[in-house]
């Protein structure tokens, strides 16, 4: 599939998408490749796919040309390119972009365009990266499948009956088809790991502060944040580096978030511990194929140099319950800015009181109405202490546990999901059930720990399967190196579905 | 703790969301599930234990100085205003 | 008085000795907009009276991605205000969200500080006919302000609101105090004594036409000696001086009258309406405030550090009671004067000039108290831009001490010199103030007098004492109070005894 580098013909695009961002990033940078011809590679790509796959809810072919030809202007007049020179990156749509639509998946913002760049998508620029457009997710990051997105579902590029998993499955997918080689979503309880493991890529959730939250639409702000999907672990790394470090319009970004050094990635396994929450795995609902992926990858990590050791995790059985307390109660705040007032969807009404109540039935859908209300009522009067605060309280626990089990092995090494992809329309009557799919991703996030979703395998039906890192605050270099070494002898992740790779009609 | 219409009732109010019938009814259904499965936290002893309400380590970014910016971006936001008046955004009278 | 409307329940006129019977318990709640650059979570400019919607961004518009970043300087006033009152500052403070949706507040939550507030504890000093009572606070915290909501008062047809966002997240300390007042007068004096601290520590401009101060009252009675507390309203809107007093008078004898005639007061917001000068419920809450407060995860708690907290401390300036009683150490002025002097910095050390230069310190304060007060309260202006400035009051002084210019002569010299920036010893030369000492032009003058009053001359001589005030009246009117008085009186006995 892969054509010659000097290809000149019109297919030559294939040669970039199958690229991985590190080779166009260095391509462009040393003039072998423009940006612009890379751009139109991808996007040329997604004129094809997008449709069949629902990846994106706003495209930008206009503005991501003119981007990649000023990264051209750029190299030509002399000037050393950014870490990302001409890479095409998917952001997801709960990220604002200044006069692109930004919708998170919801009616209720319809047709808005914010009058303001997040942070990501100014350091994005900075490092000479190409955004080519906004990215399909569940409503205001509210699901685990994408097919709360109030405007289409998205396909798994594995198997399009299937959901890429959610919130952020439009980037994921995007990333897995070859729609762009990066993308940036946002994790909450596992919204980048869960799709990214779905669709059999990388997905980085960071340390909560790594990376700033300016610009991110909030759903759960003591959870959010952004993150980066990839096809390696070096171009995960790159995407991290790009948009890592503190940022003085978010009090809750950190200093301490420092680049990975890509040339530490390569150290192997060597003098690493890994921990094994035992109990985790135990609980019933993990479907063999994990299981037996799982066992193969420790005993691989170990046949590879890696100490692993036993770790306990006794509260993480709390998580779900935990999270689905603070998740909604933040979203039930964070959420009450639409309101019809100053931006998006406003119904007509006959006083105020009723503007707010129909502007917000109509504008939102079901799954963040319920979420709406579960938070209202954890933080209302009578109930605060036995819910909210409650929850606060085991979430102590919880990252305690995590800050001991990280005391005694470098990173965790674990499931980022029960089972692989489910049917899209399987799940979506029982919301319990979907909640408790997220048993493995929640508890890093209530933690605030940095996690990697890496591809490990692939199930009996040809479903990628992921597993996921977790480690200690800021450490990200380590779950880097750790996947970098596991790519070494594993193909999971140079493996394609059939959508990324089709020829040019 | 058992949810009744009337709780969902009065939550929806709180949260500004019209609420049908039908819909009340699936939502106490619903939220009756969620609220009996976060049941579960009442078995965990956190006498003692201090809440979280965020997960940071290390040093926040500087408080920020007093110094006036400049702010422009009236006209891009009140153009998309679902209703204005003038320079003024607007909304249905506060009954 | 006529029967009350429904809803505009007014006051009852009470008797005395029913209104004896009952002790008020009021209690104030007072939002002080900071004086900042900028807003207390944005870079927007917080000047007054800017064109709709000029100073807004995305933080304060509320717009999807944003984050508050909390200002320093805001941190600090608030700091500074505890510290000047005595309160104990917390080291660690938390903000909170405060839920509830208006068209003015744009997030549907407005950043406040809930059970670890900034600064709790501490107490101001009124001065009550003369004597000092000490009102306990029970809290200071930082929160923004909301946008303004401008309704269609009284215009028929009209059914929209406009909404102008430069207020919002404007920074405001809500200063909560103890029920410690029992009157509207107290409740005036404590407003005014709290708005002069405010005003000392230049962390507040107390501009309530401007919205710079605002009050809200909680109001209960009971019958003296009773220690429960009465059901309490809460009476909003009673942003000037003018008001708190008139609208707390009249929600006690409402209550009282309540009371007496067997009724019960209800637990209720009441809104003071300033042009009908009632106070009205509002208009019913479909639903009971839950405000749903949690700790507010976009901000982490303020951690102040001991240092911070000290060097602010350090760099307080004088405040008032401070300042009083050093007047009255430093220039044996009585306490009153002290008072009515330091009831601005300005004034103070206008005074404190003024008392330097003329070395007659109670003087100094007679001739502020009277004169330039009496002045000042004509024409509203601050001491500031008073024309006469403190150099030449106090060298004005120091020539009625001296004898350059009696007294009554002064009250002409200072007329002129509000209107002439000369130095006053040239406007008495210019103007010919100097008073008449000469005694052989003092003898000219009772000449004259004399000649022109022939019969009181002769009543004088023929023994009848009493008319010689009236010369003397004669002869100090004939030289414009020039005249030095007692060299006058002279001078007219020898001239009439002389011309016998
Ligand atoms: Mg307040
Ligand atoms: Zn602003």
């Amino acid at each position: 599939m892969m054509r010659p580098p000097d290809s000149t013909r019109t297919g030559a695009g294939s040669r970039w998408t199958l690229s991985t961002a590190s080779e166009i990033a260095d391509a462009v940078r040393e003039g072998k490749a423009s940006a612009e011809e890379v751009t139109r590679a991808f996007l040329a790509h997604a004129d094809r796919t997008s449709d069949r796959l629902g990846t994106w809810l706003h495209r930008m072919p206009e503005e991501a040309l003119r981007a990649a030809r000023a990264v051209d202007l750029k190299r030509t007049g002399g000037a050393r390119l950014g870490a990302l020179a001409g890479v095409p990156i998917a952001i997801k749509d709960n990220i604002a972009i200044r006069g692109i639509p930004t919708t998170c998946g919801s009616k209720i913002l319809e047709g808005y365009r914010p009058p303001y760049d997040a942070h990501v998508i100014e350091r994005l620029r900075e490092a000479d990266a190409i955004v080519v457009g906004k990215t399909n997710c569940d409503e205001f990051a509210m699901g685990s499948s994408t097919e709360n997105s109030a405007y289409h579902p998205t396909r798994n590029p594995w198997d399009p009956s299937r959901v890429p998993g959610g919130s952020s499955g439009g980037s994921a997918a995007a990333v897995a088809a070859r729609e762009a080689p990066l993308a940036l979503g946002s994790d909450t309880g596992g919204s980048v790991r869960q799709p990214a493991a779905f669709c059999g890529v990388y997905g980085l959730k960071p340390t909560y502060g790594a990376v700033s939250r300016y610009g991110l639409v909030a759903f759960a702000s003591s959870l959010d944040q952004i993150g980066p999907f990839a096809r390696t672990a070096r171009d995960t790394a790159l995407a991290y580096n790009a948009i890592a470090g503190p940022d003085a319009r978010d009090m809750t970004s950190r200093a301490e978030a420092k680049p990975v050094d890509l040339a530490a990635l390569d150290r192997g396994l060597q003098g690493l511990t890994f921990g094994v929450p035992r109990e985790l795995l135990e609980g019933d609902g993990l479907a063999p194929e994990i299981r037996s992926c799982f066992d193969a990858t420790a005993e691989a990590f170990r046949a590879h140099g890696a100490r692993l050791v036993d770790v306990s995790l006794p509260n993480a059985k709390y998580s779900i319950a935990t999270y689905y307390l603070i998740a909604p109660a933040e979203a039930s705040s964070n959420l009450a800015r639409y309101d019809g007032v100053r931006f998006g969807l406003r119904a007509p009404a006959k006083d105020l009181r009723e503007m707010y109540e129909k502007t917000r039935r109509q504008g939102f859908g079901r799954e963040v109405r319920r979420r709406i209300l579960l938070g209202t009522y954890a933080l209302s009067a009578g109930y605060y202490d036995a819910y909210y605060l409650r929850a606060q309280k085991v979430r102590t626990l919880i990252r305690a546990d995590f800050m001991k089990a990280l005391g005694a092995a470098d990173a965790l090494l674990l499931p980022v999901t029960p089972t692989t992809a489910f049917g899209i329309g399987e799940k979506v009557e029982d919301p319990l059930a979907m909640y408790l799919n997220d048993i493995f991703s929640i508890p890093a996030s209530l933690a605030g720990v940095p996690a990697l979703s890496f591809p490990a395998g692939f199930g009996p039906t040809g479903l990628p399967i992921g597993l996921q890192l977790v480690g200690r605050p800021f450490a990200e270099e380590t779950l880097l190196r750790a996947a970098r070494a596991h790519e070494g002898w594993n193909d999971a992740s140079k493996k394609a579905p059939p959508i990324a790779t089709e020829a040019a009609a | 703790m058992p949810i009744d219409a009337g709780t969902v009732e009065k939550i929806a109010a709180l949260a500004r969301l019209e609420l049908d019938p039908a819909e009340r009814e699936r939502l106490v259904r619903e939220l009756q599930a969620i609220l009996s499965y976060v049941e579960q936290l009442q078995a965990v002893d956190v006498t003692g234990i201090e809440p979280t309400s965020q997960v940071t380590e290390g040093d926040p970014p500087p408080l920020r100085a007093d110094v006036a910016g400049p702010c422009d971006v009236r006209d891009e936001v009140l153009a998309q205003a679902p209703d204005r008046d003038g320079d003024y955004f607007r909304v249905p009278k506060v009954v | 008085m006529s029967a009350a409307k429904p809803g505009a329940a007014a006051a009852p006129a009470l008797d005395e000795a029913v209104q004896a019977r009952y002790e008020a318990v009021i209690g104030l709640e007072v939002h002080a907009q900071l004086k900042t650059q900028s807003k207390i979570f944005c870079p927007c400019s917080t000047r007054f009276g800017a064109p709709p919607n000029t100073q807004v961004c995305p933080v304060c518009l509320g717009l999807p991605g944003v984050l508050p970043v909390l200002n320093k300087r805001a941190v600090e006033f608030a700091v500074m205000t505890g510290l000047a009152v005595g309160a104990s500052i917390r080291e660690r403070s938390v903000f909170a969200r405060k839920n509830y949706f208006y068209p003015d507040l744009p997030k549907g939550y407005q950043i406040s500080q809930y059970d670890r507030p900034l600064c709790e504890g501490g107490e101001v000093e009124i001065l009550v006919e003369g004597k000092p009572r000490r009102i306990g606070l029970v809290r200071i915290h930082l929160e923004e302000d909301a946008g303004k909501s401008l309704h269609p008062e009284g215009k028929e047809g009209v059914t929209t609101t406009r909404v102008d966002l430069n207020r919002a997240c404007v920074p405001l300390i809500e200063i909560v105090s103890q029920p410690d007042l029992r009157s509207g007068a107290e409740a005036v004096h404590y407003l005014t004594k709290l708005r002069q601290i405010l005003v000392y520590l230049d962390v507040c401009d107390g501009n309530m036409e401007e919205g710079s101060l605002r009050c809200d009252a909680n109001v209960s009675v009971r019958k003296r000696g009773d220690r429960e507390l009465g059901t309490k309203t809460e009476i909003k809107n009673v942003n000037s001086f003018r008001f708190v007093e008139k609208a707390i008078q009249f929600e006690i004898h409402r209550q009282i009258g309540l009371v007496e005639s067997g009724g019960r007061v209800s637990q209720e917001t009441l809104l003071w309406d300033s042009a009908r000068n009632v106070a009205e419920p509002m208009r019913s809450k479909e639903e009971a405030h839950d405000y749903r407060y949690f700790p507010e995860p976009d901000l982490l708690p303020l951690d102040l550090g001991r240092p911070w907290i000290e060097s602010l401390r350090a760099a307080l300036p004088e405040l008032p009671d401070a300042l009083r009683g050093r007047l009255v150490r430093e220039h044996s002025i009585p306490e009153y004067d002290a008072e009515v002097l330091t009831e601005t910095r300005a004034l103070a050390s206008y005074y404190e000039e003024v008392a330097a230069r003329s070395d007659q310190p109670k003087l100094a304060s007679n001739w502020i108290m009277t004169e330039v007060n009496a002045v000042r309260n004509k024409t509203g202006q601050p001491i500031e831009e008073f024309p006469i400035r403190a150099d030449r009051l106090g060298a004005m002084i120091r020539m009625i001490a001296g004898g350059a210019i009696s007294g009554k002569i002064a009250k002409q010299l200072f007329e002129l010199m509000l209107a002439d920036p000369a130095a006053p010893d040239e406007l008495v030369r210019r103007h010919g103030l100097a008073p008449i000492e000469d005694g052989e032009a003092l003898r000219a003058l009772a000449r004259e007098v004399v000649a022109a009053n022939p019969g009181p001359a002769a009543e004088f001589r023929a023994g009848k004492e009493k008319t010689f005030a009236f010369l003397v009246g004669q002869a100090m009117k004939q030289s414009r109070g020039r005249a030095h008085p007692e060299k006058l009186q002279d001078a007219l006995r020898s001239v009439l005894v002389e011309d016998r």
